[in-house]
């Protein structure tokens, strides 16, 4: 069943498109690059908080550890202007996110993208089209 | 003194914070780069008599502060560059909207598009109007001694650096202190929104990033005493004509503008304001700071009204925990053996 939760911290070969970014946020400083994530798990709690949002999930290990985990998103002002509503995550929503955790270690990460058991996808876009990084395929 | 002025300017807040559509609600004209009649226009006027510069403004156009080097003397794209300028805006919005996966999406700890939003290109080839090559002018001795002099010595961090040591590597904008002026004044990747609202003798600009306001007298008052100093500094308005002309002292020393500069408390900043058309306000800035620059430099920009982009809230230190992630990376790096003093630098104080 897809209900089935899983935790995937890939090993895979980092490929990190490295340019200049601007946004009210230190990526470089909090996230770690070798450390790509993919989560799937139940919204527990969306922290509608400046400057950035939070989703948190509970994530089932492969041993059925359960683990909360925090997903960072952008400000709830541009999400609003994006047709977000306090409502889009909802607890108990199932999510499949992939995203890079947090240098520190903890169950934090930055969420590249977000997408739901129908295919909708909240977070995506994130890549300029002429950037031939963001063609390649993301690890499994 | 500053007691009474807060009690004075309680009710302007307050108004403002229930103010929910400027007086003159005119249809916002997405065109950005027609110039029209605008020489002969006059703003309407506000009940008590002053030109009404009143509406939402947010810095929604696309202009770099300064000209790259290879335009020399073009103050305006042309038209085909204006347009390959619009194509590629086209595309990535249309990227950034997207709602269904596609088969090349993929994951990078860049932000994703969604996150930001992006001001729309305009022919304007650069901020900085005067000198007319469109640079700002070369900092004083003093400036990059003080430059060298930031962090102990280590330089300018950049605006996001990517190995922190200390919360001083970040700028006042990243620990959501202050965008500091000219900068919040000027676009920045989201939450761009500024509000112009008027009262008998005051005028108000609201800066939607950080959260900020200026609320500026009009009646020719002095400034405040000189060991005020803030971040936004201390505003004096008057009209002339139909302009809204706005002088800015008491700077604190602590905000940089244009690349990094860390200005001095002399900084003074002279902006005007006046509403060329029903939807356009023209934005004059001249900075000056003997202690920074070797001579005043100016910027324009073309405001456009619109009503559909409200100010929200943006309680930056509500739930800031990007300082707090960044620090303990750097300590699990420190873990690891890394020299996390060890920066590389930029200038990028916004």
């Amino acid at each position: 069943m897809r209900r089935a939760l899983f935790l995937c911290a890939a090993g895979a070969a980092c490929w990190l498109a490295v340019r200049p970014l601007s946004a009210h946020h230190a990526f470089e400083a909090e996230y770690d690059n070798k450390k790509p994530i993919h989560l799937v798990g139940k919204v527990t709690e969306m922290e509608w908080i400046n400057p950035h949002s939070w989703i948190h999930i509970d994530v089932t290990g492969p041993d059925g550890k359960v683990t909360n985990w925090m997903v960072e998103c952008g400000s709830p002002n541009i999400m609003l202007r994006r047709g977000f509503t306090k409502r889009t995550l909802e607890a108990g929503t199932i999510l499949d996110i992939r995203g890079y955790q947090a240098k520190s270690g903890e169950n934090k990460a930055n969420g590249s993208s977000v997408t739901f058991q129908d295919g909708h996808r909240l977070f995506v876009g994130g890549s300029n089209p002429d950037d031939q990084e963001s063609k390649r395929t993301p690890p499994q | 003194m500053t007691r009474r002025f807060f009690y004075l300017a309680l009710p302007l807040l307050g108004a403002l914070l229930f103010s929910i559509q400027p007086a003159i609600a005119q249809a916002s004209s997405r065109a950005r780069d027609g110039a029209g009649s605008k020489k002969t226009f006059t703003p309407p006027k506000t009940p008590w008599g002053d030109p009404d510069l009143q509406g939402l403004w947010p810095a929604s156009s696309q202009i770099p502060m300064q000209r790259p080097q290879t335009l020399a003397a073009q103050t305006q794209l042309s038209d085909q560059e204006l347009a390959e300028k619009k194509a590629q805006f086209d595309k990535q919005e249309h990227a950034d909207s997207e709602e269904f996966a596609s088969s090349s999406g993929n994951v990078t700890i860049n932000p994703p598009g969604y996150w930001i939003e992006r001001a729309r290109p305009t022919k304007q080839t650069s901020l900085v109007v005067d000198p007319p090559d469109g640079r700002i002018p070369p900092l004083t001795p003093e400036a990059q001694a003080r430059i060298k002099a930031l962090r102990g010595g280590l330089g300018p961090g950049s605006h996001f650096p990517d190995v922190v040591n200390s919360w001083e590597d970040f700028d006042i904008y990243s620990r959501c202190i202050s965008r500091g002026m000219l900068n919040s004044m000027l676009p920045t990747l989201y939450n761009f929104g500024n509000q112009i609202v008027q009262g008998p003798g005051y005028v108000v600009i609201r800066s939607e990033m950080i959260h900020e306001s200026r609320v500026i007298p009009l009646d020719r008052r002095p400034h405040v005493g000189k060991n005020l100093r803030t971040y936004l500094g201390d505003s004096r308005g008057h009209w002339e004509g139909n302009t809204l002309v706005v002088e800015s002292t008491n700077f604190n020393g602590k905000i940089g503008i244009g690349g990094g500069a860390p200005t001095t408390d002399a900084l003074k900043i002279v902006e005007r304001f006046s509403r060329v058309a029903p939807d356009e306000l023209s934005y004059d800035a001249t900075i000056s700071d003997p202690g920074t620059w070797t001579k005043p430099w100016s910027i324009h920009y073309p405001y456009k009204l619109d009503a559909s982009y409200p100010i929200y809230e943006y309680a930056c230190h509500e739930g800031n925990y990007m300082m707090l992630n960044a620090l303990k990376g750097a300590r699990e790096l420190e873990k690891q053996g890394r020299d996390t003093a060890a920066h590389q630098f930029s200038p990028g104080n916004r």
